[in-house]
């Protein structure tokens, strides 16, 4: 019994050790970025580079810059408006969807369900040009407008196809129950689907919220406006313009906007493994 | 029964439109018009009339060297981060499952990447592997490894190489997820059968836990090809393609045809090879996983 | 039912709101969309914004102007797709060296034939500025400003070097090489810095060795591209980045502006913006600058700047006057202050050009030439990337490259 317990030992010293290096290399990259958005721009290029910046070096002026200089405010509210916008047309289109196709099972739904689906494979970047053809025709170019009705029709099949799974495992009974009760489609829908599906509909938001608050090709392709950018665009244009990049406002402005998706992430991480592995246990 | 009513098929109908009507317009439109985009004439001198061109767009992605660059570097991308994520991410998963305190700091802290925009990561990444970056110093400087600075960015494989390296670090944590749920629905006497018969620990992983959770590896197989073709912002913030489009990707590359040089039928057949491949691949995969286990 | 109704009239709202978005643009007044590559944050923009539209609406009442500011690249990008849709502004400036796609593709306005007073608005502008909007014939653009590229030098590393500022390209290979080695950190540096490998970058050394890109009429490119004197200037460069004597083109170095200034790259070829962004990044660098070496063909720089030009679907009057605005001494003058260097023959002889940073730079234009003003540009200068690439790696010699590009060209040529 004895050696079992220490071999029990041995084997958790291992796995910590190794999830403690693990995470050295999963951090280092965040925390290098931090370190380098507290440095003056001057010390960027200064020799030897450091991984942390001399102490008295320490400075908030990239941050000062970024609060101040930047439309940073207002490229954060775009992103947050835009986010915001479209997770919840995507939870009302795609929870509406999840439960006709869920619940009134026919060759019709079946072929359309399968349809969605099958969209899901197709990379959103390889439509770029006919859905650039299409906002500048509906007037859409250089609006944040434009961001969203695509933002949402790109996460529909996603959030149909999980919420569905969820929809499925409400008991016919209780439905049956509403049906003698004279209730009609939408008050079930309303009263008894989407109260039992929140938690499914959770899970999907937020990743809704970071595919909406990250995206990067399309908002660069159809938004110009600096005042209308998004942050990732606002970020990427700090990058090499003229020759030159000032990291230390690249950092600082990267490090702002990570701060409210790390915040939801720690906070709902119930809800993202749920949505996860929702997707993945059925396969 | 009652919802064969009039008033509840209109009101599912109601229920549906919404969301079909946004999915049709915004994803099954443009799907369709870049298949007719891909059969018609687009560039400068032909941008106002737009005639039909036939397969002629196709014959020209076919034909160009680029394309067959970009190509393998897509396929090399795809074949190097897919499995890497995969056995990372199970890896964790695995030595996760075995611990119990700090278990949820560790999931946390390993999906951190997962959740950092690629825009933000990519950047974060170039500056570390620039030639007189962080990394080079620490290799020869402190390390003693090499003798110069290496010119990561600078050459096909080496600067694709910190794309895949971030396309790892960054997929990790999702895989670890997903299969840190799968192993937590493998039935613990499966194990303990194993033992009985004598089953070391690498023969339980391969008999057991591998065919248990056969289901999550076929979704993360499916997705993560679909993200390893998808790639183009971290090859844009870290490459943007130098030298000489020798690490583009396939959809850093369609975007350049299209928005730089005008070849909007150019990259709308590649585009349209391109998800075709993927949908048959995807299939294919699928359909590779059911017979194996049947 | 009540919370589906709130939902369903929000949903509604958000559909109108997406249907008038573009017509709430419109207003009252004629607009006219004027785009536009003066980076955001530049004093060219506030000038724009803040003293040149408001003067020009004062002038006309009933034109409103909606400036929109782009990323160069990003500004050529986005004129592309728009004429694929129809969604084209009504005026803007465009580098020099898109024209000629914009004309093939028919999106352009030829102003010598829509306008009638053409002949005596152009007049006013620099004859050689306003050949860069001559294509087949026809006028499409006014120039609206002008540039080129000359050496900036960092003095204290010539001068610890011993280096005089060269002045013949034999100087210049000498001078380049000694300029390169290791600084007393042990770090790298190097003698000249070349941030890409494109036509902008290589020409002004493939003409100054008396080389050229094609023939007179831009119709064929074997002979010239492939010409002696084309490959001796690209093999002297590429001798040159072997030996680690000039950088910049990889995407791992240091960028050519944070080089300079931290005394990395001890030279380089540059515009006139460049003395705006050194005060404000690296104010302590002490530079000097001087004509681009003479070779064989002279000292010949490559000729930038931009054009204003109309689209087919503008509001021609509207579009016209403000197009008069832009191109007037005033505005020009204006510019001038920031920095932009004017084409408008009056305010080329004002003080503020007199007395301005980039007086040098108006030496170099008066033998600088324009890259070849043919739609296939931008592909043909992709092939020129590609090539000089091999050639600097080691893969083909030069000779090689350029006679496979010159067959390339030729046929895009055609």
């Amino acid at each position: 019994m004895k050696s079992r317990n220490a071999a029990k030992i041995r084997s958790a010293v291992i796995r910590y050790m190794l999830l403690a290096a693990g995470t050295v290399i999963f951090t280092l990259p965040m925390i290098y970025m931090i370190s380098t958005s507290l440095r003056p721009n001057g010390a960027l290029y200064e020799y030897p580079p450091r991984f942390f910046p001399k102490w008295e070096a320490l400075t908030l002026e990239n941050y000062d810059y970024i609060l101040h200089q930047s439309k940073f405010y207002l490229n954060f509210l775009n992103s947050a408006m835009v986010s915001v916008s479209t997770i919840v047309l995507a939870a009302a289109a795609g929870s509406a969807m999840a439960f006709v196709l869920g619940k009134f099972k026919s060759r019709l739904t079946r072929i359309l369900f399968g349809f969605i689906v099958l969209t899901m494979i197709i990379p959103g970047t390889t439509m770029i040009v006919p859905q650039f053809e299409l906002a500048t025709k509906l007037g859409l170019v250089n609006q944040l407008l434009a961001l969203i009705p695509f933002y949402t029709a790109w996460v529909i099949p996603f959030s149909t196809f999980m919420i569905k799974g969820f929809m499925e495992n409400i008991p016919n009974e209780i439905m049956e129950a509403c049906w003698i009760d004279g209730a009609d489609v939408w008050t079930v829908y309303f009263r008894i689907a989407l109260p039992l599906a929140s938690p499914a509909i959770a899970s999907v938001s937020i990743f809704n919220f970071l595919t909406a608050w990250e995206e990067y090709p399309w908002a660069n392709t159809v938004i110009n406006d600096n005042s209308r950018r998004i942050l990732p665009i606002a970020i990427a244009g700090f990058f090499g313009q003229h020759q030159f990049t000032q990291w230390g406002y690249v950092f600082a402005m990267s490090v702002l906007t990570l701060i409210p998706v790390v915040l939801i992430f720690i906070l709902c991480q119930k809800f993202f493994v749920q949505g996860l592995t929702a997707g993945s246990v059925k396969g | 029964m009652i919802t064969k009513s009039r008033v509840n098929r209109i009101q599912i109908l109601g229920l549906l439109t919404p969301g079909l009507l946004l999915f049709g317009m915004f994803t099954v439109y443009p799907i369709i018009r870049l298949f007719w985009m891909s059969l018609c004439d687009m560039s400068f001198s032909s941008m106002l009339t737009q005639p039909y061109a036939g397969m002629m767009n196709y014959r020209e992605v076919f034909q160009d060297t680029t394309f067959w660059t970009v190509f393998i570097n897509s396929v090399v991308y795809t074949l190097i981060t897919v499995p890497g994520q995969m056995a990372l991410g199970l890896f964790i998963a695995i030595l996760l499952n075995g611990i119990r305190r700090f278990s949820v700091t560790f999931r946390v802290i390993n999906y951190l990447p997962v959740v950092t925009s690629w825009v933000i990561a990519s950047l974060v990444f170039r500056y570390i592997f620039n030639t007189e970056g962080l990394l080079n110093y620490f290799l020869w400087k402190i390390l003693g490894i090499t003798s110069s600075n290496i010119r990561w960015l600078d050459t096909r494989w080496s600067g694709l190489s910190v794309a895949m390296i971030l396309g790892i670090w960054k997929g990790i944590g999702w895989n670890m997820v997903i299969f840190l749920a799968a192993l937590q629905q493998v039935p613990q006497d499966l194990y303990e059968a194993a033992e009985i018969d004598g089953c070391g620990g690498w023969k339980k992983f391969t008999c057991v836990t591998l065919p248990a959770i056969r289901g999550t590896i076929l979704f993360a197989l499916i997705e993560l090809t679909i993200g390893g073709f998808n790639v183009f912002t971290s090859i844009k913030m870290i490459t943007g393609g130098k030298p000489a489009h020798q690490t583009d990707t396939l959809l850093t590359w369609m975007y350049y045809k299209a928005f730089s040089t005008g070849k909007f039928g150019y990259a709308a057949a590649l585009s349209f090879v391109m998800a075709l491949s993927l949908g048959l691949l995807a299939i294919v995969q699928f359909r590779m996983m059911r017979n194996k286990n049947e | 039912m009540r919370t589906f109704k709130k939902i369903l009239a929000v949903m509604l709202a958000c559909m109108m709101l997406l249907s008038a978005g573009s017509a709430l643009a419109e207003g009252e007044a004629v607009t006219i969309n004027f785009w536009h590559h003066y980076s955001a944050q530049s004093a060219e923009n506030e000038t724009l914004m803040n003293v040149l539209i408001p003067a020009f609406e004062k002038e006309n009442p009933g034109i409103k102007v909606n400036a929109v500011s782009h990323e160069w690249a990003e500004l050529h990008d986005k004129i592309l797709v728009s004429a694929n849709s129809n969604a084209l502004p009504d005026v803007a400036r465009c580098d020099i060296a898109w024209l000629p796609e914009f004309q093939k593709m028919g999106v352009l306005v030829a102003l010598d034939e829509a306008m009638p007073d053409f002949a005596e608005v152009s007049g006013k502008l620099l004859d050689s500025a306003m050949s860069t909007a001559v294509i087949g014939g026809h006028y499409y653009a006014l120039a609206l400003n002008t540039n080129s590229k000359i050496v900036f030098y960092n003095k204290a590393m010539l001068e610890a070097a011993g280096v005089e500022v060269p002045v013949s390209m034999d100087a210049w290979i000498e001078a380049v090489k000694k300029l390169s080695g290791e600084n007393a950190n042990g770090q790298q540096v190097w003698g000249w810095n070349e941030p890409a490998l494109a036509g902008w970058n290589i020409c002004p050394f493939i003409w100054s060795f008396g080389g050229a890109l094609t023939n007179e009429d831009q119709t064929v490119a074997t002979g010239y591209i492939n010409g002696s004197e084309t490959v001796k200037a690209i093999e002297t460069f590429a001798e040159l980045v072997k030996a680690g004597a000039i950088t910049g083109f990889n995407a791992g170095d240091i960028p050519m502006t944070d080089g300079f200034g931290t005394g990395r790259y001890a030279m380089m070829l540059e515009g006139p913006w460049k003395s705006a962004e050194l005060a404000g990044a690296y104010p302590d660098v002490a530079y000097g600058t001087a004509p681009i070496p003479a070779g064989e063909g002279g000292s010949i720089s490559v000729l930038g700047g931009e054009d204003i030009a109309m689209f087919n679907s503008a509001n021609k009057e509207a579009a016209w006057k403000f197009m008069q605005f832009m191109t007037s001494e005033y505005a020009e003058t204006e510019m001038a202050k920031c920095g932009q260097i004017p084409v408008n023959k009056t305010a080329l002889e004002s003080e503020t050009v007199k007395n301005a940073d980039y007086a040098p730079f108006i030496e170099a234009i008066q033998t600088a030439k324009a890259r070849p003003t043919v739609a296939a540009w931008s592909e043909m200068d992709n092939g020129l990337q590609v090539a000089l690439h091999a050639v600097v790696t080691g893969e083909k010699t030069a000779q090689e490259a350029m006679d496979e590009l010159a067959s390339a060209w030729d046929a895009l040529l055609k």
